[in-house]
């Protein structure tokens, strides 16, 4: 499944317009960067603002190569970000990746960043906004009616994180009844489900991932963690099937259900069993950890990002640029994915060695594609409910947010295929 | 996992460990089911147990197993006729009483529910157990109204004690339902019929919303309440760190035979609340204490009640209790000595300098310790007085590291800024505690800038400034500033000098604005103009001005790039931007 599943018709490989005419900043990304998170976003606002820029693939751990602007240096210098003015060395520089498993990509076009989330949802709740905001890049907040009524075609790229798109609330209605953020939850999205015509939340919820599916399928970017990942898979394949307790739509799941999903409509897994006991929160055996299963729970390891080739598998070696290729793990609610629910077109992006799951996978769908990373929070691995939120500024060099980014910056390097 | 839940996995694992030889054996026939069940085979697991039950129809795990599996597979009809026949079979069995009960409720048929709940109330007339399985199976699928009216006629039927039956039920079901006022009115109602349920009810009441605290709290400490709700009350109010209201519904309390246990407890929760009122209440409750029990208890419980007051800043209670301590014939001589030492502590505290430094040499019993504590305690309260003459001789002579940097202060309050410098590099960096050593090192940064070896207007400024009269020190500094080089010292001068404007805040906000703009302006190689414009910011962050300290903190981190002030810069920079969350 990994290695040259993917295709590399994302990019255009006509020789690119290079940086070398005028002098650059290179913004190295090994550990000599002082800020690797803040370092993405400087690279996206020069592609925002017009400039062109490359991304240097496994060189120094991932390197992006911006014009060396007295604005651009200003960006860095505030924010802490290291950058290394380059002319005449970057023939070297060509010369080196030319030589080794390296690349240069260049980033064109800044995408358009919807982010998946209810309206009251603190920013802190959800990695990826925080990743965001830290780094300095904008995005819209959306939620079920832009969904629905067909504003996703405005973005390029779509974030959805801890959603439960089985409608089951992720399964805490039982577990947290009494809670004043839980009673919010559900009030919330039963008017909503109301207000768009819904007779139930598993209803809208379904809807709602119906539209993502398309939204991807017309060349859409899909980067989804935690719960969503699960969940918006057993969501499309139980179109037609009621997976929801009866604490959700007053229906008790279907007996049946199992046997009556339709994996054809799902984008990354296949074959899973529900978890039906609503007192256990958890959805599927899509997850490998099943954090909260009492004995079924497994322990932390670390995972292993895939070694790719640059020059022939440019899009997932632009997920997994990194300066670590081991990163310690961490839970959410969907923590990993199991080896054997994977489609067969997936690719793993990384994994843990011997361990029965995998960590994070990519595809592609119709015109899009979509990337599903496991856990809640890569600097909070025992993420509980009601835990502080994470200050990035304590973690500038967090590998695993890293891989966040990765997938903000790769749609830039797409050129043709962009929508416009 | 909710608290049913776990209740009812409680239940039956201490229906499984606590049955006989023959019931290990039942238990050991089901271990296949049991692993099935673990990895999550429900219907494999369900098929041992039922096989388990057609030999032994009264096989109390495998028919336990067949609940926990038939539930989750939404087959639970099939566990009904099951356990009719195991309650036919053996219809003194409380478990299988309790687990048709659960499947009754489970199947949502209540009226049968009722029917077979009442029929077991009827043949064990004085049991509380058919009304409790039957409000607690209701409850488990949050029929919240259903479950109220099973207790309440358990509690009608059973009567006595003063409508205190079935309390505990009656609380967590009114918990769940998230009615806290009524869970706080059936906890005081449990705690009054065993009080042993007070750490559990008042571990449960803590959790309520901060909406409904003051509701909880007034149900628990009305007048009519019984002492022993009051002092759960108490309990709950000190947790929720409002400890004079706490102490308020104690000392309704007082007088009765659980007195003694009570205000232990109560001082001792109270010991972790570090507020001022905290440490009063803490202190008032151990003097009460103290009044209760043993002298050898009573006098270590004084001495503790006496710095926990002093620590309130209460020296008149604190005297209060030292008079009965000092006075105490009986009390040990250890007692005496952490009493003559707290006496001292609040003659110092309370200004008696004189009185303190007489009774100090006369002092023998005093721990050596307490005694240096005491002299540089003494000594400080001299300084705070301009009595610096009076505040060398009291050290004496001890050459401790907290006393070297004391006279490093009176040297520098002298004006004798070389030896200041030199006392505090012979102290160190660790002398006393953080936050005077870090004062110490500030103060160490400041003066190497400064060429000349004494400044008797700086010191003089610095006096103003130790005696806690910060806007005369201000403007002392600021005149004391004016006469050193303004890159030998000048600038760090009038940095303090803003710094201590901007600590005063409302009008002095803008003296320290002028300060800092100074300082910015001057520029020059030391760290003064860096630390001015974050101080600036801060300022400005502080008064909502956040747009305007941007640019500030923009030209500091452009500007000086390597200082040492840049990260945390940077830091408020994203926090002016709304870049990082407050936590």
């Amino acid at each position: 499944m990994s290695g040259l599943a993917v295709s590399a018709r994302w990019l255009d490989f006509q020789p690119p317009n290079r940086l070398t005419a005028v002098p650059s900043l290179l913004i190295p990304m090994d550990d000599v960067q002082t800020d690797h998170l803040k370092a993405y976003g400087l690279t996206y606002r020069a592609i925002q603002a017009g400039l062109k820029a490359e991304w240097l693939l496994n060189y120094r751990g991932g390197s992006f190569l911006i014009p060396d602007l007295d604005a651009l240096r200003r960006d860095a210098a505030l924010n802490g970000i290291r950058t290394e003015p380059v002319d005449s060395a970057m023939t070297a520089v060509r010369g080196e990746i030319e030589a080794n498993n390296m690349d240069a990509v260049p980033l064109e076009k800044a995408s358009k960043v919807a982010v998946y989330a209810p309206p009251n949802a603190a920013p802190w709740d959800d990695a990826v906004t925080m990743a965001l905001q830290y780094a300095g890049i904008s995005f819209t907040k959306i939620w079920d009616s832009e969904v629905v009524n067909g504003s996703l075609k405005d973005f390029d790229w779509l974030h959805l994180h801890h959603e439960d798109f089985t409608g089951q609330y992720s399964k805490f209605f039982l577990i947290y009844s009494g809670m004043s953020w839980l009673a919010e939850m559900v009030q919330r999205n039963t008017d909503m489900a109301r207000r768009l015509g819904f007779a139930t939340v598993p209803d809208l919820k379904k809807a709602v991932a119906r539209g993502i599916h398309g939204y991807v399928e017309n060349g859409g970017f899909l980067f989804a963690m935690c719960t969503a990942t699960e969940t918006i898979d057993l969501a499309l394949a139980a179109e037609k099937v009621d997976i929801a307790a009866t604490f959700a739509d007053g229906t008790p799941i279907d007996p049946d259900a199992d046997t009556k999903l339709d994996w054809a409509k799902s984008f990354a897994f296949t074959g899973a069993h529900l978890e039906n006991n609503p007192l256990i929160a958890s959805f599927s055996d899509i997850d490998g950890h099943q954090v909260n299963s009492g004995a079924r729970r497994q322990p932390l390891g670390a995972f292993k990002l895939f070694n790719f080739s640059a020059k022939i598998d440019p899009v997932p070696t632009m997920l997994v640029q990194n300066h670590r290729q081991v990163i310690p793990d961490f839970y959410g609610l969907t923590t990993s994915f199991t080896r054997t629910h994977l489609k067969p077109g997936a690719t793993i992006l990384a994994d843990e060695e011997g361990a029965p799951w995998v960590k994070y996978v990519h595809g592609d769908l119709g015109k899009g594609t979509w990337t599903f990373f496991g856990g809640h929070d890569p600097e909070d691995p025992q993420h509980q409910i009601g835990d502080p939120p994470t200050d990035l500024s304590l973690h500038p060099h967090s590998p695993g947010y890293r891989l966040i980014l990765n997938n903000v910056l790769f749609p830039a390097a797409k050129k043709k295929e962009l929508k416009t | 996992m909710s608290r049913s839940l776990n209740w009812t996995i409680v239940t039956s694992l201490v229906l499984v460990l606590s049955a006989d030889a023959a019931g290990v054996a039942q238990g050991q026939a089901i271990g296949p089911g049991f692993e099935l069940e673990r990895a999550g085979r429900y219907a494999d697991a369900a098929s041992v147990y039922f096989t388990t039950v057609r030999g032994d129809p009264t096989n109390l795990p495998a028919l336990l197993g067949l609940e926990r599996t038939l539930f989750v597979l939404n087959r639970l009809p099939e566990l009904l006729p099951l356990v009719q026949n195991a309650r036919a079979r053996l219809p003194e069995s409380v478990a299988l009483r309790s687990l048709e009960l659960r499947v009754y409720a489970g199947l949502n048929q209540l009226d049968s529910l009722e029917t077979i709940a009442r029929r077991w109330a009827a043949a064990a007339p004085q049991s509380e157990q058919p009304y409790r399985e039957w409000g607690q199976a209701l409850a488990d699928h949050r029929m919240w109204d259903e479950a109220r009216r099973a207790l309440l006629t358990g509690r009608r039927t059973l009567g006595g004690n003063g409508g205190e039956t079935l309390a505990i039920e009656l609380a967590q079901l009114e918990q769940r339902a998230g009615n806290w006022e009524a869970s706080a009115a059936e906890w005081g109602r449990a705690v009054t019929r065993s009080p042993d349920v007070g750490p559990t009810a008042a571990s449960q009441l803590v959790d309520a919303p901060a909406a409904v605290h003051d509701q909880v709290a007034r149900v628990l400490t009305a007048p009519g309440a019984s002492a022993r709700a009051r002092r759960l009350g108490a309990e709950v109010l000190l947790t929720w760190g409002r400890p004079t209201e706490a102490w308020a519904a104690m000392q309704s309390t007082l007088g009765d035979s659980e007195t003694p246990d009570a205000l232990r407890r109560f001082a001792d929760l109270a010991g972790a609340l570090t507020t001022t009122e905290g440490h009063r209440v803490r202190g008032l409750a151990l003097t009460r204490w103290a009044d209760l029990v043993p002298w050898q208890q009573a006098s270590r419980a004084r001495a503790e009640a006496v710095r926990e007051l002093l620590e309130a800043g209460d020296k008149v209670a604190a005297r209060r209790v030292l008079e009965g301590l000092t006075t105490d014939s009986a009390a040990p001589a250890e007692a005496h000595a952490i009493a003559e030492a707290a006496l001292l502590q609040v003659l110092v505290a309370d200004g008696q300098l004189d009185v303190a430094q007489e009774r100090l040499t006369r002092a023998t019993a005093i721990t050596a310790d307490d005694l240096a504590a005491l002299r540089l305690a003494l000594s400080q309260a001299r300084v705070a007085r301009g009595e610096l003459d009076r505040a060398e001789t009291v050290l004496g002579e001890d050459s401790s590291v907290a006393v070297v940097a004391q006279r490093g202060w009176i040297a520098l309050y002298r004006g004798n800024l070389k030896a200041a410098m030199d006392d505090f590099r012979l102290a160190g960096p660790y002398a006393t505690d953080r936050a005077a050593a870090t004062e110490r090192t500030a103060m160490m940064a400041m003066l190497q800038r400064i060429p000349q070896q004494s400044s008797p207007d700086l010191g003089a400024a610095l006096l103003t400034l130790a005696r806690g009269d910060s806007v005369a020190a201000s403007n002392a500094l600021r005149r004391a500033a004016a006469k050193l080089p303004e890159q030998g010292g000048r600038l760090e001068v009038l940095l303090l000098a803003g710094q201590l404007a901007a600590q005063k805040g409302g009008e002095h906000d803008q003296t320290a604005t002028a300060l800092f703009d100074e300082v910015v302006r001057a520029g020059g190689e030391g760290a003064a103009p860096a630390a001015a414009e974050l101080e600036w910011a801060r300022l400005l962050v502080r008064r909502g001005q956040n747009a305007e300290a941007i640019p500030h903190l923009e030209h500091l981190i452009l500007t000086y790039p390597n200082s040492a002030f840049v990260p945390e810069a940077r830091r408020v920079l994203e926090r002016a931007k709304g870049a990082i969350p407050k936590s």
